[in-house]
């Protein structure tokens, strides 16, 4: 990248030219979670991989199912100690008035469920530890 | 301008984009304008854009904007002298037109008696059929338990839509392919419809395979003219959710929009039809398109429609304003030769939801949000930079409308304008549009109802890497512009050099 120029034309807006050509980037957040914009495109670069929609947590043997992004827990399918099946419904949350289920990732048995029907849940939070 | 217009405050019972839109109708008409807002919107855009504001209380929309009694009480204490309901939350509420009516509030809608027979859409299928309308075959169960409704599916014939009967906008309604899925989707749609209604009530009706939803713009005034604004193309849907509208429909031939718009001019006179209203019919191409093609009534929508800009930018009429003269006794301010298509317009909403992550919906603060400014391009936004989109209300963050002489050129420039819209810290679907917007078969026209949802997985994307010029910029915007590496630098107008 020895010959790019990159000037800034606005808060936040960018041009650079590389290979001969002029883009416009748009720049925004902290140096640890950036995020960028050019011409449609969404980037995100991040230290902290954003949450995926169910994270794995192997310690002691469970996995942590988790919220994806905040929202209200309006029904909890299943119990603790019940065998649950690859793609079984675990818990239904609610976000912006659409129903967001939240199903099991593999064969396993319920260790432990970590929310109730109502509760207002933030991103991350363990909603149901499975073995 | 209307000097002795009756209604000289209105307050708006709505938020976003509808909520700031229908204030600038308000300062155009010179009446003052006054917002409502939840705890979580003390400081959104529609708070700010009001003449004044009242709190209504907590965030969740059953106890503020869903809540007629807390509503009322602030067009009270705002001395309101008419309330418009925008779209969802209580815009189809018969129960919250007659309570304004009741306050003595002008309601800017339908009177509650025609919002309450054609928001029962078994009463407003009985009505329009009997105005000579087709109908699509289905009916509302009276047992309306988990099986009686399941009853109903296998009486109207599987596959078939379960659907909240207060419904709109694909709340509350779910498809049912084999009798084994029923019960699963009559609860679902139950809960929803409960959940964005406050109205359980279900009814069935029969899938029409592939068709396409062409919907009539329909206006009525107080002294019995009933008008349409021509139709509005709104098949590229997913999950009932439409994602892109426009005006005229690439399928509606000069003959079919004749048979369609009279239809829909008969349904709402039969109605008794008074204000803006929507007639939604499904067209049926199987059996061929062109003059003759087959369409049947769906549901009409008795209030503003999402996708009015579509018909405003299409006509070049006020659909807002006309809404609260006629709402004030006024006639409608069109004489028929006023009401004409031109050109092309296409209209794409922008939602906060990640295509890449299933659609996941996206809440948090936006780090950048700023509009194009394009020639031609309408943008109908209620967020703003710095602001937050909430997890409490409809993903829906603005609205881009683009007009130009022909559909491709239209499709072009809405193209541009959301390859120039910049939104940052919560992802949108903007990747999605620009490739449904750049597909082949959107721009034959070819997209039916079911389409992105069949077929549409690969324009959902994946999540993408920086580029490395992207990168490259990235770790450097912190960096004061004299630390920016730029060989150029001195040839360069540097307003912070």
């Amino acid at each position: 990248m020895g010959s790019v120029g990159i000037t800034r034309i606005a808060d936040s807006e960018y041009l650079v030219e590389a290979n001969g050509r002029r883009e416009r980037v748009y720049v925004a957040g902290p140096a640890h979670d950036r995020w960028a914009f050019w011409n449609g495109h969404v980037y995100r670069d991040s230290v902290a991989v954003p949450p995926a929609r169910v994270r794995r947590e192997r310690h002691a043997g469970t996995q942590a199912i988790t919220a994806p992004m905040p929202a209200t827990v309006i029904k909890v399918l299943v119990n603790e100690g019940q065998a649950v099946k690859k793609g079984d419904t675990l818990v239904v949350l609610e976000a912006m008035k659409m129903e967001l289920p939240i199903r099991a990732t593999g064969d396993a048995v319920v260790a432990a469920v970590r929310c109730a029907q109502g509760d207002l849940v933030q991103a991350d939070a363990t909603l149901i530890e499975l073995a | 301008m209307v000097d002795d217009l009756v209604i000289r405050r209105l307050l708006i019972a709505n938020r976003g984009e509808i909520a700031v839109r229908i204030i600038r109708a308000c300062n155009e008409l010179g009446i003052e304008s006054v917002a409502v807002y939840s705890d979580a919107d003390a400081r959104a855009p529609h708070v700010f854009a009001a003449d004044r504001a009242v709190p209504l209380g907590p965030a969740p929309a059953i106890e503020s904007y869903l809540s007629i009694p807390r509503v009322i009480d602030a067009a009270r204490q705002a001395r309101a002298d008419a309330v418009h309901p925008g779209y969802g939350f209580l815009a189809e509420n018969a129960a919250f037109a007659a309570a304004c009516a009741a306050a003595g509030l002008i309601f800017v809608g339908p009177p509650a008696d025609v919002i309450a027979r054609m928001g029962s859409k078994i009463e407003a299928r009985r009505l329009v059929a009997a105005a000579g309308v087709t109908v699509v075959p289905g009916e509302t169960p009276a047992d309306q338990s988990d099986s009686g409704v399941a009853d109903a599916l296998q009486r109207v014939g599987l596959p078939a839509l379960v659907k909240a009967s207060a419904g709109g906008g694909g709340k509350g309604m779910r498809l049912v392919g084999a009798s084994s899925e029923a019960r699963d989707a009559i609860q679902a749609a139950r809960r929803e419809a409960s959940a964005a209604f406050g109205d359980g009530t279900l009814y069935v009706e029969r899938l029409i395979e592939r068709p396409h939803h062409v919907e009539v713009q329909v206006f009525g005034d107080h002294h019995g003219r009933v008008v349409h604004l021509f139709e509005r193309e709104c098949s590229v849907q997913r999950r009932h959710q439409k994602i892109i509208e426009e005006s005229p429909s690439p399928v509606v031939s000069p003959q079919l929009r004749h048979r369609m718009t009279s239809a829909a001019v008969a349904a709402a006179v039969a109605a008794g039809y008074r204000n803006a209203g929507t007639v939604e019919f499904l067209v049926d191409l199987s059996t061929g398109g062109g003059d003759p093609a087959r369409f049947y009534f769906l549901e009409m929508n008795t209030r503003l429609q999402v996708e009015h800009p579509v018909t405003e930018e299409s006509t070049g009429l006020d659909l807002v304003r006309a809404q609260i003269l006629v709402a004030a006794g006024e006639p409608l301010p069109w004489a028929d030769e006023d009401i004409r298509q031109r050109g092309h317009v296409i209209e794409a909403r922008l939602y906060a939801e990640d295509p890449a992550n299933d659609f996941l919906p996206q809440a948090g603060a936006l780090l950048l949000y700023r509009e194009p400014q394009l020639p031609g391009v309408r943008i109908d936004s209620g967020v703003c930079q710095d602001g937050d989109v909430s997890i409490h209300y409809d993903p829906i963050m603005a609205k881009v409308i683009a007009a130009a002489e022909t559909r491709a050129l239209a499709i072009a420039k809405l193209s541009a304008a959301l390859r120039a819209f910049p939104i940052l810290g919560v992802r949108t679907n903007v990747p999605f549009l620009l490739r449904i917007l750049a597909d082949r078969r959107f721009q034959h026209g070819d997209i039916d109802t079911g389409f992105l949802d069949r077929e549409g997985t690969d324009l959902a994307g994946s999540t993408e890497e920086m580029p490395d010029f992207v990168r490259h910029v990235a770790a450097l915007a912190d960096q004061p512009q004299s630390a920016i590496r730029n060989p150029q630098s001195a040839m360069k107008w540097d307003p912070w050099g």
